[in-house]
């Protein structure tokens, strides 16, 4: 009955004129910038930050979300009509969506993408609905060791699921907590590498260096490339997929639904991890597996459920434990900080209006995308047609607006663009920037909780392996570094027929 | 490394093991303490080494990589990174330009001179845009929001 209760709460806050206007700028933003290849959920909602500071945390927060998982709505449009992913956790959309349009079925395409992101999302929202709270009170009972364990095995799992070699993204996370020690000390409040510069006394803000990393970086690497991009222009028709279409897909965005919440709620997943896992098991389970990336209606249910499955389910670790799962989740921590709200298992009772209706707001957020994605579709076709070479001062400008306007500060906008030159050339040299803004957002709650777990344990190390949570989560994140090296070895010595045997 | 050559792993390696060891260096300017009573010093120390030991291991990885795949590549062949030169000289101008001029000239000029230099677009679309992007920028920052944005000797 608590939880009936609860959610009511939540609607009620959600149903406040603001907040529901909050929530239908916030899903129409991020199908926006779904929709648009080169600028994602993180740059977005860096972007978009500043502007919520003249509202209510719970407003700001539910309008933030809705950039969230409106964007993966978007991603998929372009992914089907374009064949380029318009946000990443897209990308796998392309191989089945775009076959479908080229067959002249982009409407059920669209439609499925659409259904499927709408199940999936509320699906996912009841999820959070019902595993959230329990946690939380789980969570009560944590203390420092614990949280230095959980965090410590959330930095592992992101580097352990980056692409590319494990040590590049272990590097990231390392620089990331590096950047996170920048400015007042946490517990002592001495400056730390602040040379003097006064904007650097409050450390290096999530927002400036997310807004580089993600939104300068990609404008630098896209500008240098060719611009050039075809849409799908042929009469869309057909957006509701038929009884045949439901009938095979149902069981796909059912089993992605699972899937994706099961991957968001880890640590590291995300969105893209989810859609890729979604895709693989569809292609297992199928009888028809070698018709996969012909225009099988199942590759676009599947992940489109995923990575819409999975944003609800990063919300988990987040409004539970404090703990961002992923860039994205970072960037809301950075917020509700912001906001003066602390993360954590206290949020749900300190803040349950803020808790619920947030979850309300995900409810409501659904049903506007399903409404929006399908009849607007003619008018995200026309946004997709502005040629990037149009589009992309814009989005500098906008980028440039939105750091200067945390502060009314040129500093702020300075450390964006030196974040811009180093995600530019990361990028090159090929490191993912996620575990970076990560472990900034992670690294100062990490060094509080490690320090106090040693002030605890009167300097010994092995306090932190004394206590049984914080043992097993330990040994989970230190499996999660081992693994790489002993596969890497496994696989050497099945190359020299070690374990392999003598060729038959 | 393939025949003597270094590869991009082994130069950012080396990169971020300078970092790494600035990063150590400064950290004992400050107090360490003790593992029971940790100071401010601590953690980035700890950064600043596993910066270090990472950076080795990079080195490794890229020296003994028995098949590299890829020989010393440059960074920029095949891109066109004047454009991302030029995009770069000119958000950093806009940003000295901001105070001087006001951010709706700085604007018009900033977003004048991309369309016009990246991939060139008739004068028209340079002029329409340039001004249509920074009457709603101003319009809706500093009038509707109230950002604060950096005004010129005209007042805006």
């Amino acid at each position: 009955m608590e939880i009936l209760q609860n959610i009511a709460m939540g609607f009620q806050t959600v149903l406040e004129p603001l907040n529901l206007l909050l929530c239908f700028l916030g899903v129409l933003t991020g199908t926006l910038v779904g929709v648009l290849p080169g600028l994602g959920p993180v740059a977005a909602m860096s972007l978009l930050l500043p502007t919520t500071f003249y509202v209510t945390p719970v407003s700001g927060i539910i309008m933030l979300a809705g950039i969230y998982y409106g964007a993966m709505y978007g991603g998929s449009t372009t992914s089907i009509l374009v064949n380029i992913p318009g946000e990443a956790a897209s990308v796998v959309t392309c191989l089945d969506g775009y076959q479908m349009a080229r067959q002249g079925r982009a409407g059920p395409a669209l439609g499925i993408a659409a259904f499927a992101s709408f199940i999936a999302g509320t699906l996912a929202t009841l999820g959070l609905m019902l595993i959230a709270p329990p946690l939380s009170r789980m969570a009560l009972k944590f203390g420092s060791p614990e949280y230095f364990a959980l965090i410590f095995l959330g930095l592992t799992t992101v580097t352990y699921l980056a692409s590319g070699p494990m040590w590049k993204s272990l590097m990231m996370a390392a620089v990331g907590l590096f950047l996170g020690c920048i400015g007042m000390d946490v517990a002592i409040g001495a400056s730390r590498f602040t040379f003097g510069i006064i904007e650097l006394y409050d450390g290096v803000g999530i927002v400036p260096v997310a807004m580089g990393l993600f939104g300068i970086a990609e404008v630098l690497l896209n500008v240098e490339q060719s611009m050039d991009r075809t849409v799908f222009t042929s009469k869309i028709r057909g957006l509701f997929p038929t009884s045949r279409d439901w009938a095979v897909s149902m069981p796909s965005i059912l089993r992605g639904s699972v899937l994706g919440f099961l991957l968001g709620v880890l640590p590291g997943a995300g969105p893209l991890i989810a859609s890729f896992a979604a895709y693989a098991m569809e292609k297992r389970i199928s009888k028809e597996s070698a018709a996969f990336g012909t225009g099988m209606i199942q590759g676009v249910a599947g992940p489109e459920a995923a990575n819409n499955s999975a944003t609800g389910g990063a919300f988990v670790p987040l409004l539970t434990l404090g703990i961002p799962p992923n860039a994205v989740m970072a960037l809301l921590l950075g917020a509700l900080i912001i906001f003066g709200v602390q993360p954590g298992p206290r949020l749900v009772v300190e803040h349950p209006q803020l808790f619920w209706g947030v979850i309300a707001s995900m409810y409501i957020g659904n049903i506007m995308l399903l409404i929006l994605n399908l009849p607007l579709i003619g008018i995200w076709i026309q946004i997709l047609k502005v040629p990037y070479p149009i589009l992309f001062p814009l989005i500098l400008l906008f980028c440039v607006i939105g750091s200067y306007s945390l502060n009314n500060s040129i500093t702020e906008v300075f450390i964006m663009i030196l974040f811009g030159i180093l995600g530019y050339f990361l990028r090159k040299l090929e490191f993912e920037p996620a575990p970076l803004i990560l472990a900034l957002v992670l690294g100062p709650m990490l060094e509080l909780n490690f320090r106090q777990s040693l002030a605890m344990g009167d300097g010994r190390l092995l306090f932190f392996v004394e206590r049984p949570i914080s043992a097993i989560i330990l040994g989970i994140a230190l499996l999660l570094l081992i693994m790489p090296i002993v596969r890497g070895n496994l696989s050497s010595k099945a190359k020299t027929g070690e374990l392999s045997g003598p060729p038959s | 490394m393939r025949n003597g050559k270094v590869n991009r792993d082994s130069i950012s390696s080396g990169l971020f093991f300078l970092l790494g060891l600035f990063i150590c260096l400064y950290s004992l300017t400050q107090k360490i303490g003790t593992l029971a009573a940790p100071d401010s010093g601590l953690m980035p120390l700890l950064s600043g080494a596993a910066i270090c030991i990472l950076a080795l291991i990079g080195f490794a990885w890229a020296a003994m990589r028995k098949q590299p795949g890829e020989p010393p590549r440059p960074l920029f062949r095949g891109y066109a990174w004047r454009r991302s030169l030029f995009t770069l000289g000119a958000l950093l101008a806009f940003l000295f330009l901001m105070k001087p001029l006001g951010f709706f000239l700085a604007t018009i000029f900033f977003i004048g001179f991309l369309l016009r230099t990246i991939v060139p677009q008739r004068w028209a679309v340079v002029g329409i845009v340039a001004v249509l992007t920074a009457f709603f920028t101003y319009l809706i920052f500093e009038i509707w929001l109230q950002a604060q944005l950096p005004r010129g000797p005209w007042g805006i």
